[in-house]
Formats: structure tokens, C-alpha cells, sequence
């Protein structure tokens, strides 16, 4: 499957030239790596959410300027960011409201942990995984939107 | 002080991107640039001399943040600025895209045909 995805992205004529393809395929496990590494040390370097989510939205737009839309369009269509976004909303909302079990809104109810270790700092790394993934879909979302949904609507304009 | 006057001369010529140019994309560049040097401004109010970034690292002493470290506070809000300011733009460039549709050009002395 994998395979047959790979030969046929190979053998498309879609996207930039095979040089560009070949050096985006390296460079795309670097990027999401990265910005997973972002989103994931966010607590305890300079980083974050924010910043971790416009690193892997970059790859998926990436991704979008090499192959051309269509196999972006596999990885995560609009549907699928549509999801991802909101469920990024719900998670940050509901990790806010269950502070009310210790008594207030946002309440660190996670142990701290100790310092400088990589699970510590109780709801922080969730607060930022979730606004990490918001800042994913969301950014990939705009893109597509204005990109390819754009030229999709003036066809539709038109035509009629 | 010479800092905040340059932040000021960017924001004059962003203001004048905004005000003279008759594209819509050099007017949008035009509020980009007046944004960031609102940012930039509000950056070198917390800015300290041989600052270091407000970050507690590994064998550092907890009393050093506040003695050396420069202003967490605008940081937050740049950074908060920066969100907002990247929503603006693309609702910005969708709206350029819908008149570009519409009209066909991206010159503001051509699309007249609002009326009221």
C-alpha cells in the first residue's frame, strides 16, 4: 500500500520537480520530528504550543507545495482538520474545566513532578499539545482554504 | 530612545503603505508592517541591558530571574499579538481573494460599484 502510494506519487507528473520531491521526503520526517520536539519541551524551553503548531503546519504546507494538492489532500483533508482543530478547542476547554474537581477554574491538578524533567509541571504539557494541535489544523486549514477551496470557488463563479 | 523612534519611523511607513498605495495587497503589507512595529515597540519597552531570557534553566539560582532577566510581560502579549495578527491577515487575504472574483483587479480606484 505504502508502496503503490510511493510509485505513484513517483510517477505523477503533479507538484515540483523530482529534486524538490526527493529533498522535501528527506526533510519531512526532520520537520515534524522538530516540531514535535517543540510542542512536546514546551514547559521547559523556549517554545511552546504556538510555535510547535506553525512548524507542523509548514510541513503539511510543504508537503501541499511539492506533491501538489492532492496527496496533501489524503494526509489531511479539510473534513479531517476540521475535526482535529475543534477537538484542539474541546481538549484545552476540558482540561480548563477540570480544575473545578480541586476547586477553581485552571487548577494545576496534576502532581508537579519534579523540576527540569520532561513529565512534570502537571497540565501544562497538555494545555500545550492541545493548542499545538489546534495551531495545526487550523494554520493547514487557512492554507487550503485560501489555496485550493480559493481557486475551486472562482471556478464555481465562473461557471455560472 | 533612538530604538523607539526608529519603532516609530516603521510605523509612519507602514501607515503610509496603507494610505498611498492603491493595491489591496501592498495595503495589507502596509498593516502587516504597522503591526510589527507595534510589536517591536512594545518588545523593546522590556528590554534590559545584558538581559537574559526570563527562562528557569538547569543550576541556575531562583533569585536571578528577577535581578537579571528581562520582562516576561510584553513578551506574553507580543506573542499574543503575533495569534491575533496572523487571524487577521488571513481573513484580510480571503477577503482580497472574494473582490479579486468579483472585480477582476486588485486596484481600490476600480472597485466602485458599492453603492450607499
Amino acid at each position: 500500500m505504502v508502496e503503490d502510494l510511493d510509485q505513484k506519487i513517483r510517477d505523477s507528473k503533479k507538484g515540483m520537480s523530482p529534486i524538490v520531491k526527493t529533498i522535501v521526503r528527506f526533510a519531512m520526517g526532520i520537520i515534524i520530528l522538530f516540531g514535535a520536539y517543540i510542542v512536546l519541551y514546551g514547559h521547559l524551553t523556549p517554545g511552546g504550543g504556538f510555535s510547535g503548531g506553525v512548524i507542523l503546519a509548514c510541513a503539511f504546507i510543504i508537503l501541499t507545495l511539492a506533491f501538489g494538492k492532492d496527496l496533501a489532500l489524503t494526509k489531511m483533508g479539510d473534513t479531517a482538520a476540521s475535526i482535529l482543530d475543534n477537538s484542539g478547542a474541546l481538549a484545552f476547554i476540558v482540561i480548563g474545566i477540570l480544575g473545578f474537581t480541586g476547586g477553581f477554574f485552571f487548577l494545576n491538578f496534576i502532581s508537579h513532578g519534579k523540576l527540569f524533567q520532561l513529565f512534570s509541571a502537571g497540565i501544562i504539557p497538555l494545555c500545550n499539545i492541545a493548542v499545538g494541535l489546534k495551531v495545526t489544523s487550523s494554520l493547514f486549514a487557512v492554507f487550503i482554504a485560501l489555496s485550493i477551496f480559493g481557486r475551486f470557488i472562482s471556478k464555481l463563479v465562473d461557471e455560472e | 530612545m533612538i530604538l523607539y523612534f526608529l519603532s516609530l519611523v516603521l510605523f509612519v511607513m507602514g501607515l503610509y503603505c496603507l494610505i498611498a498605495k492603491k493595491n489591496i495587497i501592498k495595503k495589507i503589507i502596509g498593516i502587516v508592517i504597522t503591526e510589527y512595529s507595534i510589536n517591536l515597540f512594545l518588545i523593546l519597552i522590556g528590554y534590559r541591558k545584558d538581559g537574559i531570557a526570563p527562562i528557569l534553566f538547569r543550576g541556575m539560582a531562583r533569585a536571578e530571574i528577577p535581578d537579571r532577566a528581562v520582562d516576561p510581560l510584553p513578551q506574553a502579549l507580543v506573542l499574543t499579538s503575533i495569534v491575533i495578527g496572523l487571524g487577521v491577515l488571513a481573513l484580510m487575504v480571503a477577503i482580497c481573494l472574494r473582490l479579486y472574483e468579483k472585480y477582476k483587479t486588485f486596484d481600490m480606484s476600480e472597485i466602485n460599484k458599492l453603492k450607499g
